[in-house]
């Protein structure tokens, strides 16, 4: 008896670690061509793909980290530290005219089948904007005529064009090998499309053998990339590109201790000491170590009282500790907002004297006397609605992201020396997300739009207008849920003022951000960091504040098209 | 016979659907809309566009219907083998997550299951007469069995992997690796697979081991032993007997723990990186990603209801009792 136990507890062990190894084995293509992609010609990244990797398509959220870069690159990219655009696939891409836009392809460019990449190609991926379910549907439905000829593409407009919008999308919107994507003829099949091997015109190939969803996706280097060849790039050093599925950030904590990864875009708590015991590098060498990408603000639910009213939120944004939050919270890995929230990179829009006028500091008993001295009596330690109703705030965010834990019980702690009662509350992301979106909230903290090429982006998220009563609420946009027609409409000429009339961009600008520092509809408290921690142990020359490399060192989805692809660039195999 | 299992297919069968309805009915219940997370994923910045991809979403996965519809359309698909689409990875079938996953889960939990049960029986008898043994694994086999399985999975992979760097720090394989039947991949794959099948195999060894232990002193101490050792019978066949009866409640046991050591491997693999069910299933969750919720824990239903099963099965061979008592007779 005891031998057939023990027989079938070796049996079924082994059985089961047979099947693993077969179907994993099988899953790479059966024989393996060589033993392993060579780690010092390997550059492993991580940070960006939580949950498998859905696919290959760059036209969705959710496509493989380094699609839009490595393999389908875009007419232009943006450089957001030096505020300038750079000619990429096109040789030139601008306004050409009042409703009128010229793209000229670059020449000698080529797609990974040898293939040249033409002005017919450009008016493709253009073109697939006429269906509902392409991001840029907005912006094809007012485009009267595309004409192509050789390699000019020239674009004409019904209206008056969304100039800032336009050119958002020359540098966000992939390039998609026309011939591969013949099969998009319908809305749902664009958003279906996903070739195992896609075809772009970068400086890297997807290999099919080393895909795998569950864990990583591996990049082949593309010998004959057309910006190596026009000396317009140097040609990447890393011969493979390997980007790891995220678990955790402690897993990812672990991977970069352990040297498993070269460059990681997570969040890591404290990566300040392992800067400082020189286990691995960020951007600044010291404080802030990284470079800004979004603002995280206070989103008051601006529908209900007490946040309603302008003057409470100027008290609550007076009784907010950034410095604490930043100096204790996170270890100085972010910079304090400025009061418009405007990312560094847009210090150019701050309207200085607006500031000194308009702007708030930390002031706790400053806070509680303009409460005061606007009607609000206090109840014991707390202020009280006008009608005598105790204020008790709930604010909420997603549980388990620590950091923001750690700052909300900071908020709450600051606001009730102000006289501010806040009563935190824990949702889980989605309840968190759903509640913000229908408006079934008091205060969160939040943070929604990343560094781009123009702070409209920001003000569109701040005063997006309508606000969508029931069913899903806002998504994307307005969470305070602020209605204020005039900034809306100020937003909405922003995006129609032709980029040659700076003077009217700079007033737009000005008016926009005094709006928000008057009226305070978001409470700007910290920037968070393009979190980028690298590590020298077989790639070096990595981007820094004090060197001539002052690239933004993200893999994240966006961030290849700005210089995240120039950091690759410029590796050295050490 | 017959009858017996007929009885069984049909609670079976029952339990099966109850399960299963509630496997439906569990993330469609949670607050939140999942296509609003794949939507926060695409980042539209027109309302316009947003609203019509929304609308495109919620139609291909037949959200816009009412309840009962899902529900109905949910168990017709399940009869034709489709358990749909991810939400979070569209347009991946949830069947591919699935045969992408469950391989890595069977490699953790079939060996540790097997394994740990067989040593800990082991052990726990030989426990149970030698009292150096006893003492050193007495007290070990509770810490252990009272350790969760996600702690203990932290403190190897910082002990072992990121101190003393004897093993990896997750994932299935290096990540250097290159797929395929050869010597340097499989040896690859095991070397990866062993922390966490450490960590599964030593919390449940100890619960078996004790469990042992303390039944054979029961069945040593019960009136047939000391009986067969009136009757001058020598120690070893006495042992023997009580190995036996001890066996039955273990057998019992191991169908009961199913579950937990199921759920111990579920979060032993996201310590670990490892991608299997436990993984995924994590990630569904969070992401409300609801057809790959229901298809994951439809494997996880039917895969304990056939161990259940089996293990019905083998009580049958192994105690007579049962197959009398079947056939009519008394025990």
């Amino acid at each position: 008896m005891k031998r057939i136990w023990r027989g079938a507890a070796l049996g079924l062990a082994l059985a089961a670690l047979a099947a693993t190894v077969l179907s994993t084995a099988a899953s790479g293509g059966g024989k393996a061509a060589f033993a392993g992609y060579p780690r010092s010609q390997t550059l492993i990244t991580s940070g960006t793909q939580w949950g498998n990797i859905a696919g290959t398509n760059p036209y969705t959220g959710n496509y493989a980290t380094g699609m839009v870069g490595l393999v389908n690159e875009t007419l232009l990219r943006f450089d957001p530290l030096k505020g300038k655009y750079i000619d990429w696939l096109a040789k030139s891409a601008r306004w050409s005219g009042k409703k009128q836009y010229t793209i000229v392809v670059r020449p000698n460019v080529k797609w990974s089948n040898g293939k040249p990449f033409a002005g017919k190609d450009v008016a493709f991926n253009i073109n697939l904007g006429r269906f509902t379910t392409a991001f840029w549907n907005n912006l094809y439905v007012n485009v009267k005529h595309l004409a192509v000829k050789g390699d000019k593409v020239v674009v004409t407009f019904k209206g008056t064009p969304n100039y800032i919008q336009w050119q958002n999308l020359m540098w966000n919107l992939p390039m998609i090998n026309p011939t591969q994507a013949s099969t998009i003829k319908s809305a749902q099949q664009l958003t279906t499309y996903s070739p195992k091997v896609p075809m772009g015109t970068g400086p890297y190939t997807v290999s099919a053998a080393g895909f795998d969803p569950t864990t990583r996706v591996v990049y082949v280097k593309n010998n004959k990339w057309w910006a190596a060849a026009a000396h317009v790039s140097p040609s990447p050093k890393p011969k493979y590109i390997i980007d790891l599925v995220n678990t955790s950030n402690t897993n990812s904590l672990n991977a970069v201790l352990a040297g498993v990864e070269d460059l990681n875009n997570n969040y890591l708590p404290g990566v300040n000491q392992l800067v400082d015991q020189h286990k691995v590098s960020t951007y600044y060498p010291t404080k802030p170590y990284m470079l800004s990408a979004n603002t995280a603000w206070l989103e008051p639910n601006t529908t209900r009282a007490p946040l309603s009213d302008p003057v409470f939120r100027r008290a609550l944004a007076m009784a907010m500790n950034v410095g604490q939050i930043v100096s204790q919270d996170y270890t100085h890995l972010v910079r304090p907002a400025s009061p418009t929230g405007l990312l560094p990179t847009w210090n150019k829009y701050v309207d200085k004297a607006a500031v000194k006028k308009y702007g708030f500091k930390y002031n706790a008993s400053a806070a509680a006397k303009l409460l005061k001295a606007h009607g609000y009596k206090l109840s014991g330690n707390y202020f009280e609605n006008k009608n005598g109703s105790p204020i008790n705030l709930d604010l909420s965010v997603p549980q388990g992201w620590s950091d923001w834990e750690t700052a909300r019980n900071m908020i709450v702690n600051s606001a009730a020396k102000a006289g501010i009662k806040i009563t935190v509350k824990v949702k889980d992301y989605n309840t968190w997300a759903s509640d913000r979106n229908t408006g079934n909230f008091d205060l969160v903290i939040d943070n929604n739009y990343q560094l781009s090429d123009n702070p409209w982006t920001y003000w569109n998220g701040i005063y997006h207008l309508p606000i969508i009563k029931g069913g899903t609420g806002q998504t994307f946009a307005n969470f305070e849920r602020y209605n204020n027609p005039t900034a809306w409409k100020l937003v909405q000429k922003l995006d129609h003022t032709s980029p040659a009339n700076t003077k009217q961009i700079r007033s737009l600008n000005d008016k926009l951000q005094t709006i928000l520092m008057q009226k305070l509809p978001m409470i700007p408290l910290w920037y968070n960091g393009v979190w980028a921690q690298f590590t020298s142990k077989y790639w070096t020359n990595w981007p820094s504040a004090k060197s001539s490399r002052r690239y933004v060192p993200a893999m994240w989805r966006g961030y290849l098209q700005m210089t995240g692809i120039d950091v690759i660039t410029h590796l050295k195999q050490k | 016979m017959a009858r017996y299992f007929l009885r069984k297919l049909v609670v079976y069968a029952l339990t099966f659907v109850v399960a299963v309805t509630i496997d439906w009915a569990i993330p469609h219940l949670m607050p939140g809309n999942p296509v609003n997370t794949l939507m926060g994923r695409i980042q539209i910045q027109d309302p316009k566009v947003a609203h019509q991809v929304y609308e495109h979403y919620m139609r291909a996965f037949n959200l816009n219907l009412p309840l009962w519809k899902q529900y109905w359309y949910f168990w017709v698909s399940l009869f034709h083998g489709d358990l749909g689409t991810s939400i979070l990875q569209f347009p991946t079938p949830v069947m591919s997550i699935i045969t992408h996953a469950i391989p890595y889960t069977l490699a953790l939990l079939v060996p540790a299951i097997a394994l740990s049960w067989y040593a800990g029986n082991k052990f726990g008898a030989l426990a149970a007469r030698r009292k150096t043994l006893d003492n050193t694994l007495l007290p070990l086999g509770y810490t252990l069995t009272a350790t969760p399985y996600m702690w203990l999975g932290i403190l190897l992979v910082w002990v072992l992997a990121v101190i003393w760097h004897v093993f990896p720090v997750g994932y299935a394989y290096d990540p250097t690796a290159v797929r395929g039947f050869t010597w340097p991949f499989v040896s690859n794959l095991a070397y990866h697979w062993f922390l966490p099948f450490l960590s599964l195999f030593l919390v449940a060894f100890g619960g078996w081991a004790i469990g042992m232990r303390n039944m054979i002193i029961y069945e040593l101490e019960s009136d047939y032993a000391h009986y067969l050792g009136a009757l001058g019978a020598p120690h070893r066949l006495i042992r023997k007997y009580a190995f036996r009866n001890a066996m039955l409640p273990q057998i019992t046991g191991l169908a009961l723990a199913l579950g937990a050591i199921l759920g111990g491997a579920l979060v032993t693999e996201i310590v670990f990186s490892y991608p299997g069910l436990g993984y995924q299933i994590y990630r569904a969750i969070t992401n409300e990603d609801y057809f790959v919720i229901q298809g994951i824990f439809l494997f996880i239903i039917i895969g304990v209801l056939l161990a259940n099963f089996i293990v019905d099965i083998v009580y049958l061979i192994v105690d007579p009792r049962t197959r009398i008592g079947m056939e009519g007779g008394r025990s």
